[in-house]
């Protein structure tokens, strides 16, 4: 899924294993999200979302299918 | 928020050890069935594969398949892969089933797991029906 968790985290400055720390998942499951080949689930979009302090519409673009 | 909830299992320990029981236990049958040397090399291999897992934690796969290193995604991995062998096992129960016909036989032990298999499926099915 079309997303902006790479713009997002680089924006603040983020590595992908701070991100994974916050998130409670793998550094190679936030790459994976970034590269639009893992949907991530709710409750982790949801986790996303809050990190960025967004919505996660603003997040996730389910409309542009990866 | 913490996305994936620790199971007893899933620590570094865990694979290895099993892999360690399980040789044991080949090697009791295959000493009790009169082939002590052939247990001792099934109980090498099973060492030997307790301690790629117990050493490999470098790896993303390693800590995935033993536990320690599973989240969301990785139990997503791990359900597709279960489904795709459980598909090649059927499969081969089916062809292993059709042969045994074929020769004559009456297509067992391939009949009894087959409906082993379907069994299982239809009752997780149900239980997972009433419990979504």
């Amino acid at each position: 899924m079309k997303n902006e968790v790479r713009n997002l985290r680089t924006a603040l400055g983020f590595s992908q294993e701070e991100l994974a720390k916050a998130t409670g998942v793998s550094r190679q499951t936030i790459n994976s999200i970034e590269k639009e080949r893992y949907t991530p689930s709710l409750p982790l979009a949801i986790a996303l979302a809050r990190y960025f302090q967004r919505t996660v519409e603003e997040v996730f673009d389910a409309d542009g299918k990866a | 928020m913490q996305m994936a909830r620790r199971r007893w299992w899933a620590n570094k320990w865990y694979v290895p050890a099993f892999a360690l029981v399980l040789g044991i236990v080949l090697w009791v049958a295959q000493w009790v069935g009169g082939n002590p040397r052939s247990g001792a090399e099934m109980f090498a291999i099973m060492v030997g594969a307790g301690l790629i897992f117990l050493l490999g934690g470098r790896s993303e796969t390693i800590r995935g398949l033993r536990g320690d290193g599973r989240d969301e995604r990785f139990a997503a991995l791990d359900l597709k892969a279960t489904a795709f062998a459980g598909m090649v096992v059927i499969t081969c129960v089916i062809a292993g089933f059709v042969v045994e016909l074929a020769r004559g036989e009456d297509g067992n032990p391939y009949a009894l797991l087959g409906a082993a298999g379907g069994i299982a499926y239809v009752i997780a099915v149900l239980v997972l029906r009433f419990r979504s």
